[in-house]
């Protein structure tokens, strides 16, 4: 049965047809990139926009952490938010910097990435300049008192037991420690709510103090840009001291072996299957055909999932899905099986495994212009909104010279042929690594 | 608002709100089609993708309030049909890279595609043709009652989209919005004829009665690409419903828990109190910010409040659902909530409040499907100049005329005694009774 919906789905990938011949060229303004200082600054000007988007790179990810000080980038990633802020002046009373930027018309969040801290911030185009204002006051001078500090290490733990409800993220999160480079990278984002309790305010302003420098740091802004001033997203970069910083290097051997299976059990109602390869950064000469394989593998398990005869997304389709995550270090790609939505998730799952490591072992014939069509689709549909733009230009302007994100994997995707699918799939879709995560009280047996 | 049961759906038949930017000087006005009907852009060359979107006024039951859930077949059937091409609209849209969606609402059937910039062209052309002239065969009527029958029995499972239709037919006594787009046996479905849904598909898709919507990287030379349509005509009026005579209770069986409350509001006539309305749906029960939705994630993480005010023709509903558990303890945080909002809000508190609002009207419309789809739903409703964030920022203006003595004053106007619904899951089969 597994090997039939193979090579249905091969079948299927080879009797594409072309509908790309009579495409219309167009293409979209190149994001901008100046240096300010030691940081680099990216501009995506959008007059059409009602809000600014600033995503704010610096490095003090994970990779900065040492094994005993999980979670401590997020935490001081949090405490940046929470710090008191006037959102006013002429106003006595400080709020918390989130809640400050919301009360001026905005939002921001951060995001912990191996290397990285990202913040963004949005906000209405004419509140901008003082939402900006806000978080660069935070961010030069954030508020190490045992207070913040403490009140930024119970929102992470709340954070932390929500997303431990998330079953997919419980996978990602194994899958991204055991594929990291180095041990600390793989690191869980937030920390867990034992690493966050051994954390006192002085370790907070220690990592600050050694990690927040301007060096490297990265602002990429989106929208509305008229808005701000010349030196506004200058001067965020400028609120950090001078300085570079080095991750520090904990190597730890790796799992050996052909395919490693993770097991977790968690608060979730349904099992998970996920499965993790290696795949091209978008520098890589690779990256336009992993960006078709992945649309492939993604139309194949919502084939494979969905209701016959149907052609709304439903439950089954949605079940299933594949994941390219270009944007971070290592890149990789994830195929995943909610089994809770779908009938039977061992043979969808086992029949996904199937098709791609057919794909790696098998010459394709036919034509892959309708993958490409779903790849071009995908990937500048999902790049619209500004936090997206924002930070797929920074993204591509770390990994190469030009931030030109959808110019130029659309490019990429335009020039893959068979024999670059063939080759992409051979070098990168060998043997995944395998997390389920499974309701408290099952087991694999169930 | 809009329904905000558009934003997610994706080729998926919703039943029956969203909100939009405050750009800078877009332009919004309508303009006639080639052959009939009228067409609304907003180019925004910034962005890879651009979105379609083609909205009808369409009765949910048909013209005779007698065949539920056939203008969804109807909408269905028009995109799996065969165009000349060989392919159908959905198949064609799929093969180019895009998505393509219908949403069907008591009163009004959008259309939507999200496409890369370079098919946008074929897309409207594609689209016009399958719905401008349908050519609605046994077949294609065949696939959409498959279709509508797995979404119907999906939507059991869902109490938020069970408890909006459950509500609607509380509220109105007669008239397309007593009716579930959706109806929720497939008996319904397969008593509809092929020559129905046909039909209704010739009468409820004229070029005349749509408005076309382009965002996105797109230009109105796009427009050429409309070669089907023979209309001279006007749009449909609107189709507007029987109200009940008073607020009521009732309880149904089906597969989940859940509490449903709703008011009727103001027409989209009177944007002021629509807009304070939407306000106060914002402030109240927006995610993760909503008063009553950090109460109740501190308190119980399994809890679910979602609410919206739904700015339709006539009349505007406020609707309120909850489920997830302790519904009962969360509709009294909800109650006690909206009583607490008859008093003017603090002056710096309810500042922080609008600004906020704006805000999240601007985010949660920023991309071009997001864009299409406002323009579509608030055309179709009556108001284009209204849809929020959208064109010469007449919603964002009017919002911010709010202050609290008017929305306490609106709240009183309209968030007395609500209806409600309470579902309650059964292992039975599905039955109701109400009082």
């Amino acid at each position: 049965m597994i090997a039939r919906h193979a090579l249905f789905a091969l079948a299927a990938f080879a009797m594409a047809a072309s509908p790309l011949g009579a495409a219309a060229s167009f293409a979209v303004p190149v994001p901008s990139v100046e240096s300010s200082g030691a940081a680099t600054i990216v501009r995506q000007p959008d007059a059409n926009a009602a809000l600014v988007g600033v995503a704010f790179v610096v490095h003090a990810g994970l990779d900065r952490q040492t094994l005993k000080q999980s979670g401590l980038a997020a935490l001081v990633a949090q405490t940046v938010l929470r710090t008191p802020v006037t959102p006013r002046q002429g106003q006595s009373e400080a709020l918390p910097l989130v809640d400050a930027v919301a009360a001026r018309g905005g939002s921001i969040h951060f995001t912990v990435d191996p290397g990285d801290v990202r913040f963004y911030i949005e906000a209405l185009a004419d509140d901008a300049p003082a939402v900006l204002d806000l978080f660069r006051t935070a961010l030069a001078a954030p508020d190490f008192s045992p207070a913040t500090v403490r009140d930024a290490r119970d929102s992470l733990v709340r954070q932390i037991a929500q997303s431990q409800q998330v079953a997919l993220q419980v996978g990602l999160d194994m899958l991204n420690a055991a594929s990291s480079q180095d041990a600390n990278s793989g690191l869980p984002e937030l920390g867990t709510p034992n690493s966050l309790a051994q954390f006192f305010s002085s370790d907070v302003r220690g990592f600050y103090e050694r990690y927040y420098r301007n060096g490297g740091v990265l602002v990429s802004a989106a929208g509305r840009l008229d808005t701000l001033a010349p030196g506004a997203l200058g001067s965020l970069a400028n609120a950090l001291p001078e300085g570079t910083t080095s991750p520090i290097a904990i190597h730890l051997p790796r799992l050996t072996g052909a395919t490693h299976e993770i097991v977790a059990h968690r608060d979730v109602p349904s099992p998970w299957l996920i499965a993790q390869y290696p795949a091209p950064k978008v520098d890589s000469n690779d990256f336009g055909a992993m960006l078709v394989l992945a649309a492939f593998v993604r139309r194949t398990l919502s084939d494979i999932a969905q209701v016959p005869g149907v052609v709304s997304p439903t439950f089954a389709s949605r079940s299933v899905g594949a994941l390219y995550a270009y944007d971070r270090v290592p890149p990789t790609l994830v195929l995943y099986v909610n089994g809770g939505l779908n009938g039977n998730p061992s043979r969808a799952f086992a029949t996904a495994l199937s098709v791609v490591g057919l794909l790696g072992a098998t010459r394709l014939q036919g034509s892959i212009e309708e993958f490409k069509a779903e790849a071009a689709g995908d990937f500048a549909n999902d790049a619209t909104t500004l936090e997206t733009r924002a930070w797929l230009a920074a993204v591509f302007s770390r990994e190469s010279s030009s931030p030109d994100f959808i110019n130029r994997a659309l490019a990429a995707i335009a020039a893959t042929t068979p024999d670059d699918v063939e080759r992409v799939a051979r070098t990168y879709l060998g043997n995944p690594t395998i997390a389920l995560v499974l309701p408290r009280g099952t087991n694999l047996q169930d | 608002m809009r329904a905000a049961l558009l934003a997610a759906a994706v080729l998926g038949v919703a039943s029956a709100s969203i909100v939009a930017p405050a750009g800078a000087a877009i332009e919004q006005q309508l303009n006639p089609l080639p052959r009939g009907g009228s067409y609304v852009i907003v180019p925004d060359p910034t962005v890879g993708s651009a979105a379609i979107g083609l909205w009808f006024r369409a009765p949910g039951a048909g013209y005779d309030n007698a065949t539920p859930g056939i203008a969804n077949l109807a909408a269905t059937a028009a995109a799996v049909s065969r165009l000349a091409s060989g392919k159908s609209l959905y198949e064609f849209v799929h093969s180019i890279g895009g998505q393509l969606s219908i949403e069907v609402f008591p009163d009004i059937v959008g259309i939507g595609a999200i496409v890369p910039a370079t098919a946008a062209r074929r897309v409207v052309a594609a689209m016009t043709a399958a719905y401008f002239a349908p050519s609605v065969d046994e077949n294609a009527v065949k696939i959409a009652r498959a279709n509508a029958a797995v979404l119907g029995v999906q939507q059991r499972y869902e109490s938020d989209a069970t408890l909006h239709d459950l509500l609607f037919r509380q509220i109105f006594e007669s008239g397309p919005a007593h009716y579930p787009p959706l109806p929720p046996s497939v008996s319904q479905l397969t008593s509809i004829t092929a020559e129905q849904v046909d039909a209704f598909a010739k009468r409820a898709f004229r070029s005349e009665n749509a408005v076309l919507a382009l965002t996105g990287n797109v230009d109105a030379s796009s427009v050429s690409a409309v070669t089907d349509g023979s209309g001279s005509g006007a749009m449909d009026a609107p189709f507007d419903s029987t109200l009940a005579a008073a607020p009521g209770s009732a309880t149904s069986t089906g597969a989940v828990d859940g509490v449903g409350l709703a008011w009727t509001g103001p027409a989209i006539s009177d944007p002021k109190a629509a807009t304070a309305l939407d306000f106060v749906a914002d402030y109240l029960f927006r995610d993760e910010t909503g008063i009553v939705s950090r109460s109740l994630d501190r308190s119980d993480s399994d809890a679910l409040v979602s609410g919206q005010f739904i700015t339709l023709h006539d009349p505007g509903v406020m609707i309120v659902t909850i489920g997830g558990g302790h519904e009962k303890q969360a509709e009294e945080r909800v109650l006690a909530a909206l009583t607490a909002l008859q008093q003017p809000l603090e002056k710096r508190a309810f500042d922080a409040a609008r600004e906020a609002f704006l805000y999240h009207v601007a985010t949660d419309t920023q991309t071009p499907q997001e864009r299409a789809d406002n323009l579509g739903w608030y055309t179709t409703e009556g108001n284009l100049g209204y849809a929020p964030g959208m064109g010469n920022g007449s919603y964002e203006a009017t919002a911010r005329e709010l202050d609290p003595q008017y929305v306490a004053e609106v709240v009183r106007r309209y968030l007395g005694k609500p209806f409600v619904v309470d579902l309650i899951a059964a292992a039975a089969p599905q039955r109701e009774s109400s009082p």
